[in-house]
């Protein structure tokens, strides 16, 4: 599981490469929260949810923005995320603690995910995309 | 500059028809020699793309500070018709409404020897960066007309002088808003962060009057050399973001419903005459009033805290103009030589109208609105006023920064955040920010050198230097 910050002039690129789209949502998931949050995230709650769409593009963007709906609404800071697909959608398990300012502070705000230069595609053995996360 | 891009005057670049497939008109460029080194294919590339749209009128223009963003570049200004054309959330991004305001105070640098204690001050008063909430509450019938009034709102709510809605653009609010049309999740979003910064690039600076460059003008801004100053860049926080997010879908089917070709998913669009369109329109312009409600709201914040630290009168802070630079706006504009509604997308640019249009206060109309332009952390920001040359080039309209040139995984590895903050403090300027990379990421050598920006626009004639103001203390998130 990994992800990398690729060059962009004004907000976050990622590149994430996986071996099954299990994978590459949980480590979307893990990009989207290691760049709103700094510091170490407990287990101390839990939650789940579910999101459909028509592509698994469009999932993966769907995915990211509820999650960072619920971040923000909740103050829901994630270290652990469980995909399971479904018929049209996923279903998911997000675990993690509450946002503490002395802690979790200092991350960079996502204002949007960004349909631009969405991809996700098999490379060789491997399952790549790339994502902006508008700052 | 890159092949294939023209020069086409002094400081003026054309990106020819061509350049990417489909275009309708050709891009056109504002930069110097000097700029045109920075540009990136990228922004290029997208400023091309926005070409393709229908209904565009004239060109696909791009700004000094013009860099690589999603859909639109950032920089980017384009026009569309109002029987042919399209309204785009990718040409005004997340951060609906985003802008700048600047208001002025009779404090002198003398005022404020311990700069510490007053920055320190107001970072504990507006609250800044990712998680943070506002400690006013306006939701229900409340946030509902918070979304319908903007500015005027907040303003009877006793948070603000009678004058701050005239001294903005749209008089702070616009009338085309439809509280009706901002989803749950947008309202859920925006209720517990009124009147709080942001992160990124947002930020409160405590500036000082360095030089004028246009002393009529900016007797008639209400500018003195000299005196300290307060600029606020802030936007409509989790709400715009989510009514951005929330039609960004709709345009996507609407794109295919209405046969839109799209080099860009970033630019998904709906006709102006289409439902879809005209409810972006509503929820959008919901989300700018929301925009202008916030900015207000932290400028009560800071006229109290001057009040009760300088022990001068809330109304010796008189706001000298707000502007929007993410927005998608009706106006008035001469189309070969004919007057013509239509619809202007500015996103990461400031509206410049010049003398004697209907839309500025009585006391502007001589002079042209008060445009203005923040540099980055740490560098001069200025005051400038629109022209008529900007009416005739480019919609009435001007850059809004300085531009970055350099991302922010390159500024965190290249510096960090205590360095730079130390490096200012010799500067004699205060940084308060959550976090060093937070800092790292907005330092001054990761953008574009703002007076080059502030230069082009100067002699391409699309706006006028009035001010100049020097940085002395910032808060960010």
């Amino acid at each position: 599981m990994s992800f990398e910050e690729l060059e962009h002039t004004a907000d976050v690129k990622i590149r994430i490469r996986a071996e099954s789209y299990e994978e590459l949502f949980r480590t979307a998931s893990s990009a989207l929260f290691s760049t709103l949050y700094s510091g170490d995230c407990r287990i101390e709650r839990e939650r789940g949810l579910q999101v459909s769409a028509d592509t698994i593009e469009d999932l993966l963007w769907e995915f990211l923005s509820e999650l960072l709906f619920v971040s923000e609404v909740e103050s829901f800071v994630v270290c652990e995320t469980e995909v399971v697909f479904i018929e049209g959608g996923l279903s998911a398990t997000i675990r993690g603690e509450t946002f503490d300012p002395e802690r979790h502070g200092g991350g960079r705000e996502i204002k949007g995910i960004s349909y631009s230069d969405l991809f996700i595609r098999k490379i060789d053995t491997m399952i790549c995309a790339e994502i902006i996360f508008d700052i | 500059m890159l092949n294939g891009i023209q020069q086409a005057g002094v400081h003026e670049w054309e990106i020819p028809v061509g350049y990417v497939p489909d275009m309708r008109v050709s891009g056109r460029l504002f930069l110097s020699e000097a700029l045109g080194r920075t540009l990136e294919e990228g922004a290029a590339r997208q400023l091309a793309n926005v070409a393709t749209l229908p209904g565009i009128i004239r060109h696909s223009f791009g700004m000094p500070d013009i860099h690589w963003g999603y859909g639109f570049p950032i920089g980017g200004v384009a026009a569309f018709s109002e029987s042919e054309g399209i309204v785009s959330p990718g040409g005004v991004g997340f951060d609906i409404n985003c802008g700048v305001r600047l208001i002025t105070t009779p404090l002198t640098l003398d005022d404020l020897e311990d700069r510490r204690s007053i920055i320190s001050k107001l970072y504990k008063k507006v609250p800044t960066g990712v998680g943070s909430k506002g400690s006013l509450r306006f939701s229900g019938s409340k946030l509902d007309e918070l979304l319908s009034g903007g500015s005027t709102f907040v303003i009877n709510e006793g948070l603000g002088l009678p004058d701050d809605a005239l001294l903005c653009e749209e008089n702070g609010c616009m009338r085309e808003a439809n509280p009706d049309l901002v989803s749950e999740k947008a309202r859920t979003r925006g209720i517990p962060q009124c009147g709080t910064l942001g992160s990124g690039n947002h930020f409160l600076e405590l500036q000082v009057v360095s030089s004028i460059q246009d002393v009529k003008t900016a007797q008639a801004f209400g500018i003195t050399e000299g005196t300290i100053c307060c600029m606020i860049h802030c936007g409509s926080r989790g709400l715009g973001h989510q009514v951005c997010t929330d039609h960004i879908r709709t345009m996507e089917k609407a794109s295919k419903k209405y046969g839109i070709r799209l080099p860009d998913r970033q630019l998904a669009c709906a006709p102006l005459t289409s439902r879809e369109g005209q409810d972006y329109f509503g929820a959008m312009a919901a989300a700018a009033n929301y925009a202008w409600a916030n900015r207000q709201i932290i400028t009560h914040e800071l006229r109290l805290l001057f009040e009760g630290t300088f022990g001068i009168d809330y109304k010796e802070m008189p706001l000298v103009y707000d502007v929007a630079h993410n927005i998608a706006k009706w106006e008035v504009h001469t189309v070969l030589g004919e007057e013509q509604r239509v619809c202007v997308h500015r996103k990461g640019a400031t509206r410049a109208f010049g003398p004697g249009r209907s839309e500025l206060p009585e006391k502007y109309q001589a002079t042209g609105q008060p445009v203005i332009i923040p540099g980055s952390m740490g560098t001069a920001s200025y005051l400038l006023a629109g022209t008529e040359t900007a009416m005739q080039k480019t919609f009435g309209s001007t850059c809004h920064g300085a531009g970055r040139v350099s991302s922010r995984k390159a500024a965190r590895n290249a510096l960090s955040g205590n360095e730079v903050a130390a490096d200012l403090k010799k500067k004699g300027i205060i940084v308060m920010a959550p976090s060093g990379d937070a800092i790292a990421e907005e330092a001054p050598s990761m953008y574009k050198p703002s007076d080059e920006v502030v230069r082009v626009v100067d002699e391409a004639g699309l706006s006028r230097i009035i001010a100049t103001f020097l940085p002395l203390g910032v808060i960010k998130g």
